[in-house]
């Protein structure tokens, strides 16, 4: 028998956060966009911190956007990563505004083994959302693009 | 203020990769050592204060040292951003007149005990739109900032080096010191990364700890046989959108709380960064050093490395820090602190009368100076 492979960290969602979880799983990024001011509310919260309005409206976003940071993971890391090291995590600034975080993926959504060198990956590239499976756990992911 | 607050004792046991006790031995060893230097005893004890992560309660300690009742206790969070607040809440609950001595401490088998992110599979909180991707590791989610700081003021991995190399230096004098071999330029680019771009020697070591100290009254400290050293001010900040470790969400990307701690503690200790002799940086991580010199008012935005090579700067983390004395969650930093006031330091700056000692830098956090004189 083999040793029962290693697990990832898997999201544990609660009432304001479960409708993410919901449009991932559809494959749809949404995101909580206050309704009486037009905030972007990132990570999600049940009021807009701006207007203090308690009505946010889980609004789909395109998911484009372009590298804010990033970093190389190189060991030790958590079991599930430690052969498919070096990896990117990417923070992405959106077309909205906002800043989500996600690793560096191909045309596909599989993840890549790389330092984001032979990609180009650079401050401020493009990129555009793409879907990643990790053990049953699906995981918004960017790919990079060209301007 | 008309009661002051002063600390009269402090100690700590060697620093190890592993103890041998817990966390709640070491601490009363630690506590009941800095007791002993103030001259004082377990009898006198009426409040005491913590780190949340603390995993000895101030309740589980005051039983195992058997204070008789402790008329003031609370904690402070956020991790490293905990250590200058938690002195702020033990000097104010002397300054109010609501404890007389007051024991703080931090023991932690950070070594010994693993690291406390491998466990960490469930993903609640903030952490749910972060772990699953990989920022697992402190040292993950400093690895973004890093990049967005060496983008935006053009700093260097040889900026960070130069860190890592004079706290080195530091530790070297320090018989205390876990790390005290020669660390080269050479050796720091050619040390194999954690997460780019940071390398290992950006990062902490992964210490066993203990230490504690001792602050009472100016009053009380006139019958005591040592020399006090003043809590002349502290400050606490958040910053909007605060969040611990991953401050990605807000509008400007790289500002830390710090930058919130920075004015509120000028203002409350009167001071300006001129004033201050000599200070101890919060140094999870080499770069914070270098953040820290801007954001608390020493030098122009970005201008860290350049300020230190002038020699202008005040000299940073004189026992070695967190990079090469011991990582104990930034408590070793104010004992520093204390001990350069005192005089006592192993890489002593001459006549101190001010030394700031910050707390981590992109958690929620804070700031205290001690003093050789009252304000
Ligand atoms: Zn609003």
């Amino acid at each position: 028998m083999s040793a029962a492979p290693p697990l990832p960290p898997r999201p544990v969602p609660d009432q304001d956060t479960l409708p993410f979880w919901d449009g991932v799983a559809e494959r749809m990024l949404i995101v909580p966009r206050c309704a009486s001011c037009g905030q972007w509310i990132w990570q999600p919260r049940p009021v807009c911190y701006r207007c203090r309005a308690t009505n946010p409206v889980w609004t789909q976003v395109s998911g484009n956007g372009r590298v804010a940071s990033w970093t190389v993971l190189h060991p030790p890391v958590l079991p599930v990563w430690a052969d498919r090291l070096p990896l990117v995590v990417l923070l992405v600034e959106l077309d909205e505004g906002i800043r989500m975080v996600g690793q560096l993926v191909d045309d596909e959504g599989t993840l890549l083994q790389t330092d984001g060198t032979a990609e180009g990956l650079a401050m401020g590239a493009r990129v555009a959302l793409r879907w990643r499976k990790e053990a049953d756990i699906t995981l918004p992911a960017w790919t990079l693009v060209g301007d | 203020m008309s009661r002051k607050a002063v600390v009269v004792g402090l100690h700590g046991l060697p620093f190890s990769k592993n103890i041998g006790m817990t966390e709640r031995h070491s601490g009363a060893l630690a506590i009941l050592g800095a007791l002993k230097d103030a001259g004082l005893t377990v009898a006198d004890v009426d409040g005491m204060c913590r780190y949340v992560w603390q995993p000895t309660t101030e309740m589980e300690m005051a039983r195992v040292i058997g204070v008789q009742n402790l008329r003031f206790f609370g904690a402070q969070d956020y991790g490293g951003g905990a250590g200058a607040p938690t002195m702020a809440l033990a000097s104010m609950a002397i300054e109010l007149g609501l404890a007389e001595v007051v024991v703080v401490w931090r023991s932690r088998n950070r070594s010994s005990g693993g690291r406390p992110w491998v466990g960490q599979i469930m993903a609640e909180g903030q952490d749910q739109f972060e772990r699953p991707h990989g920022l697992v590791r402190p040292a993950d989610g400093m690895a973004l900032h890093t990049r967005v700081w060496m983008h935006k003021y053009g700093w260097k991995r040889e900026d960070f080096g130069n860190v890592a190399i004079t706290q080195r230096r530091h530790a070297q004098a320090n018989p205390m010191a876990m790390m005290r071999k020669d660390l080269t330029m050479e050796e720091y680019l050619s040390s194999r990364w954690v997460a780019e771009p940071l390398c290992l020697f950006d990062n902490c070591l992964e210490t066993d700890g203990a230490l504690a100290m001792v602050l009472t009254s100016e009053e009380r400290a006139r019958d005591l046989d040592v020399t006090p050293v003043y809590v002349r001010g502290y400050a606490l900040g958040s910053g909007p959108q605060g969040y611990a470790m991953t401050f990605y969400y807000g509008d400007e990307l790289g500002v830390t709380p710090a930058s919130y701690v920075a004015p509120e503690l000028w203002r409350n200790t009167g001071l300006k960064p001129d004033d201050i002799d000599v200070v101890q940086f919060y140094d999870a991580f080499t770069p914070q050093v270098l953040l820290s010199y801007h954001e608390y008012g020493f030098c122009d935005e970005g201008d860290a490395p350049a300020y230190i090579a002038s020699g202008e700067a005040p000299p940073y983390n004189t026992s070695g820090g967190g990079l090469s004395e011991a990582y104990v969650h930034g408590f070793n930093l104010l004992v520093e602190g204390v001990r350069q006031v005192r005089g006592t330091s192993t890489t002593q700056v001459e006549s101190v009368n001010h030394c700031l000692v910050t707390s981590g830098a992109v958690v929620p956090t804070g700031a205290i100076v001690f003093s050789k004189e009252p304000a």
